[in-house]
């Protein structure tokens, strides 16, 4: 049963990861006053920029060759090529949300809008560059598994072992980020300014605070996070193979979890960690009733979106608690008075 | 230097001069993707503009591009409701899904009726799953203040598992079908086509009436009046005794009633059958986002850009046929186009001002 737990354990963690690295990357966006939806968009494309970074740089041995064409061969994965890969992925991320950022900033369109459109033309777009891309089926791809951190035999240790050891590189990353974010947004004076940014963009820009560069930068951070959380759950959670719409909806369970957690870096911690419990229960919930009928358990797979919306519900009856945290100036936009 | 100086005249220019921007950047650069992409960029580019005329099936491409006209407009119409009133209901896909089951349903709990005279109390089967549906972030929007643009897009992943549940549950249909699927509707069941093998179907003139009528809704009565009121003053909606609440419920009652039309409509006319959700939903819902802001969230610009999308949609696809160039192009032009048009809305807002005059601000502008 102890083992149970611990097998829920470490793959909740696989699965809060993403969500907790794309909800650390919107929550600065919205601190600094900014509401991009393209969460799932920039995930999509960014998930798909890793995974086709990591096939190009991948060590392949042809082990079958037949007058010039490979038909079976050996790929496999350093840490140095899966971080260049993450790299690859949070750059292309970054210039996805580069685009919002100026069409809301420079052009001053309408936040929803066009996260929104970045939504689902992010969906269209890895759709097709995914099924084609300068001659390259990605669907019909397989990239090597990314090693754990660890040698093996460490990984063997009880309890610490799969919780600790067996994990990959960006769940640590993921503590990492939450916390200096914390400390970022809490605790210097650029995060300061940008909670003043967020909070009153009139008062910001009369203090003399370059309000579009500060938004665009977190906007481009948030871009970053998402495009490294896509590229997460397409090499690290799903590997070996890359599927259209491969996210299915957690760039929005990232932007729920900023709501459940009312703008405090503690809370999307948890928040987390709640849906990615949700989420890894869902597969061994099915496992334990196997004799459950097929269509059954299409509940349970309908049952990390019931989830958040009940947690969303009860989260949001007490409106003082969201009014206490939120960013004053979350969604509108900045035109300078002259 | 350049300023941005607020516009103190609103015309017909000042909505159409960004509109005509938008779309030369839009065609300037599906041109630029063109050429990197193709080997005989300039007869592509003339294939696409013009298939649904020189195809030998011309009747056929025109079909296409008038079903795929319809359905994303009749869903980005009734969406543009509730947008223009701040309310966002982004799960349409969700509702279009709904429809289909609940026409469905109605016709299993009719007892398989084999008329065509039932057609009329299908659709409406579909319109009330499509509310049904859509009235469940909104109850929880007014009820528990919860935000209805993540509770109705969650619910569209919910949906399109209740479609899996009933095509592999209870309605399951012939088991031997490569696909989890019901039995068909009966054939008088099956909305049949205008002209002779083509998509060009009867549910298209039907959406055609429910466009137009909303269309009427929004631009001539007292309830449209409300609803601009509520897009550009939200504060003078409650003064006019507009109560913000009845905006939230009426917008997504007309998006789920369009919806789920939509989607009883896709069951009659294009499958026959209710199939496992990633075989029967093909993202209508999501594109018609895209859609009704491509239109500024009015009825004609919606209709407008609707055709546009799908004819070069009918283009896109038969020049990645014939001359092997990515389907990406139909996505890229709508990202353009979309971008383009989100923008250069700020055009119809502010006029742009160079040199000196921009300097010495409005005195001398």
């Amino acid at each position: 049963m102890s083992l149970l737990i611990i097998q829920i354990l470490a793959a909740s963690m696989l699965l809060a990861t993403p969500l907790l690295l794309a909800a650390i990357g919107e929550l600065v966006v919205e601190k600094s006053g900014v509401i991009n939806l393209g969460v799932e968009g920039m995930m999509l494309i960014g998930g798909l920029a890793g995974f086709i970074a990591l096939y190009q740089l991948q060590t392949s041995i042809c082990t079958l060759e037949l007058d010039g064409v490979c038909f079976a061969s050996d790929n496999s994965v350093n840490q140095l090529q899966y971080i260049g890969a993450l790299l690859i992925a949070a750059l292309v991320g970054a210039a996805t949300a580069a685009v919002f950022g100026f069409l809301t900033q420079h052009f001053r369109a309408n936040h929803i809008a066009a996260g929104l459109g970045l939504t689902v033309l992010g969906a269209g777009l890895s759709n097709s560059l995914g099924g084609n891309f300068f001659g390259v089926d990605y669907t019909a791809a397989i990239v090597a598994k990314v090693p754990a951190l660890f040698p093996a035999s460490w990984t063997a240790v009880p309890v610490l072992g799969p919780l600790v050891f067996g994990q990959n590189l960006l769940v640590p990353f993921s503590f990492v980020m939450l916390v200096a974010v914390w400390f970022f947004l809490s605790h210097t004076r650029a995060g300061l300014v940008v909670r003043a940014v967020g909070e009153n963009h009139h008062s910001a820009y009369a203090l003399g605070y370059p309000v579009i560069l500060v938004r665009m930068l977190t906007i481009m951070f948030g871009g970053a996070m998402a495009g490294l959380a896509g590229a997460f759950i397409v090499i690290a959670q799903i590997a070996p193979k890359w599927t259209e719409g491969i996210t299915v909806g957690k760039g929005w369970l990232a932007l729920a979890l900023i709501l459940f957690a009312t703008w405090r870096p503690g809370r999307v911690l948890l928040g987390a960690y709640i849906f990615g419990i949700v989420l890894a229960l869902e597969p061994r919930l099915k496992a334990i009733f196997s004799n459950m009928s097929l269509e059954l358990s299409y509940f349970l797979t309908a049952l990390p979106y019931i989830v958040p919306v009940v947690v969303l519900v009860l989260i949001s009856r007490n409106p003082v608690m969201i009014r206490r945290n939120a960013p004053a100036s979350l969604g509108q936009a900045f035109e300078p008075r002259s | 230097m350049i300023r941005l100086v607020p516009r103190s005249h609103f015309g017909v220019w000042s909505t159409v001069f960004p509109l005509l921007i938008a779309l030369g950047l839009t065609v300037v650069v599906g041109f630029v993707v063109l050429l990197a992409m193709s080997e005989q960029p300039l007869s592509d580019i003339w294939t696409l503009l013009t298939y649904p005329w020189q195809a030998r099936t011309a009747s056929v491409q025109w079909g296409f591009v008038l079903q795929k006209t319809s359905y994303l407009a009749v869903i980005a119409v009734g969406l543009s409701i509730g947008f223009r009133a701040n309310v966002w209901n982004i799960g349409a896909e969700g509702q279009f899904a709904f429809g289909s089951i609940a026409a469905f349903a109605g016709y299993l709990l009719c007892g398989m009726p084999d008329t065509v005279w039932f057609l009329p109390v299908m659709l409406a089967f579909g319109v009330a799953g499509g509310v049904l549906w859509a009235l469940i972030p909104a109850a929880l929007r007014v009820i528990a203040n919860t935000n209805e643009l993540l509770t109705s897009l969650m619910l569209v992943y919910v949906a399109a598992n209740v479609l899996n549940y009933v095509t592999t549950g209870p309605w399951k249909g012939d088991p031997k079908a490569g696909q989890a699927e019901s039995d068909p509707i009966h054939q008088s069941l099956q909305i049949v086509s205008i002209i002779e093998r083509t998509d060009l179907h009867w549910g298209v003139v039907i959406s055609g009436g429910a466009i137009v009528a909303l269309a009427l809704v929004v631009l001539f009565t007292i309830f449209g009046y409300s609803l601009r009121v509520a897009q550009n003053t939200p504060r003078a909606q409650r003064f006019a005794g507009f109560s913000p609440n009845m905006t939230i419920w009426l917008s997504f009652i007309i998006s789920g009633a369009m919806a789920g039309l939509a989607g009883a409509i896709y069951l009659s006319a294009e499958t026959g059958k209710l199939i496992q959700s990633e075989n029967y939903l093909n993202g209508l819902g999501f594109t018609a986002i895209v859609i009704a802001f491509l239109g500024r969230l009015h009825p004609f610009g919606i209709v407008a850009a609707a055709f546009l999308i799908s004819y070069v949609n009918v283009g896109a696809t038969y020049v990645q046929s014939a001359s092997g160039v990515d389907d990406a192009v139909a996505d890229l032009v709508q990202v353009t186009a979309l971008f383009a048009v989100l923008g250069t809305a700020f055009l119809s807002r502010y006029r742009v001002v160079f040199g000196a005059q921009a300097i010495l601000g409005e005195r001398t502008a």
